[in-house]
């Protein structure tokens, strides 16, 4: 091993994250961040230019939508972190600090998805990542309860949610919506939010005329908020009211699991970066080093926490 | 009452999705704009999934009703 030194200016550099130490003597992993996993084809070129250069030729996908570059050498990292910028390559992080904020693919695709994640994540990524913390910090964003992000596993989640309305005027009684509804509350874990009223009424046809059909009643208390009648309804008659993001705190998963738990309900996607900002002051005011927010919080008042994080 | 006046049939039931919603998209795509497609499909995921997409892609549903086990969709092409 060459021990003729590294200057400390280099060494620093291996202190901020993003750069994690391999079994291999002299080797290191360069972690880069992805907010939301959104990535633009030309720049996924780029890494695949790094990894050609400095790496094996191969990357490894990371489970927080990063991409991890491995088989760097350590007298190659000052020169390639040097050139990241330029190739549009953020870097991630590693050790006690905040990592990169991932999300599902949100609504500017999926049809489940009630919030644009991809616009989001990155305005978020801005306050949310590489925050000093005593251990670390994790976020994430689901545009939908199906919850592809697992909002409710990272230290800080976000999960949208959408109120639904009807316009009786437009339904045509076809019971779908009821239907939907019945499936989402888990077929009888959870009383349906929608049921058909069981008194007929007159419904105007879209051609013309009219026939009975029964009308949907909609008891907010059981409500999802999932937006499934929304998508499902065939004329349009449901509608979003609001939408919204529940937001979950603790979650975690290593050897002690645990859920994170909601301190709240649609909260307004401009409150974000200001919760982000309180929960992470939080976290370093309640846990000492090493400690995970969720641990910590478990010797708090959890409505003192509420506050000082909504 | 007036009913709409069907202009083509598809009878889907047994197709799976997202099968039975490509089969739906085809036969609407091989069809004049302002005329009727009655589908049948499948009591479950079928007739909600179907629905929320032939609504994505457009076109107006004028009718849903459940036949016995099946659902009965009457599409007006767009």
């Amino acid at each position: 091993m060459q021990k003729k030194g590294y200057a400390d200016s280099e060494l620093q550099e291996l202190r901020t994250g993003g750069i994690i130490k391999q079994k291999q003597k002299d080797y290191f992993i360069l972690r880069t961040r992805i907010p939301g996993g959104y990535l633009k084809a030309d720049i996924l070129k780029n890494y695949s230019v790094l990894a050609k250069k400095y790496g094996r030729g191969y990357v490894h996908v990371s489970t927080r939508q990063g991409i991890e570059i491995p088989w760097i050498h350590i007298k190659n990292i000052p020169k390639l972190l040097k050139g990241l910028k330029k190739l549009g390559i953020l870097k991630g992080a590693c050790g006690p600090r905040s990592r990169n904020l991932i999300a599902c693919p949100g609504s500017s695709v999926c049809r489940f998805g009630l919030v644009n994640t991809e616009e989001l994540a990155r305005k978020l990524d801005r306050v949310a990542f590489g925050r000093d913390v005593p251990k670390k910090f994790k976020v994430a964003i689901s545009g939908c309860l199906n919850s592809c992000a697992k909002p409710q596993e990272n230290d800080l989640g976000f999960l949208a949610q959408g109120e639904p309305e009807l316009d009786m005027d437009k339904c045509i009684g076809c019971t779908l919506c009821a239907k939907v509804c019945e499936k989402v509350c888990g077929r009888g874990k959870r009383e349906p939010a929608i049921v058909m009223d069981n008194n007929k009424r007159p419904v105007a046809l879209a051609k013309g005329g009219q026939t009975t059909a029964l009308r949907p009643v909609y008891r907010k208390e059981n409500c999802l908020f999932e937006g499934d009648c929304i998508r499902v309804c065939p004329v349009n008659a449901w509608k979003l009211k609001k939408a919204g993001f529940a937001v979950y705190i603790g979650g975690k998963v290593g050897r002690f699991p645990k859920f994170g738990e909601k301190i709240a309900d649609f909260i307004n996607e401009l409150e974000l970066p200001k919760i982000i900002e309180n929960t992470v002051r939080c976290y370093n005011r309640i846990a000492e080093t090493g400690v995970r927010f969720g641990e910590a919080l478990e010797k708090q008042d959890i409505d003192l926490i509420k506050k000082e994080i909504l | 009452m007036s009913e709409p006046k069907i202009d083509q049939c598809l009878d889907l039931k047994g197709v799976p999705c997202p099968l039975n919603f490509v089969k739906a998209k085809l036969k609407l795509e091989g069809m004049d704009a302002g005329s009727i497609l009655e589908v049948v499909l499948d009591d479950g995921e079928p007739i909600a999934n179907v629905t929320a997409s032939v609504k994505e892609e457009g076109h107006q549903i004028l009718r849903v009703e459940k036949i016995a086990e099946c659902w009965k969709l009457i599409i007006k092409k767009v």
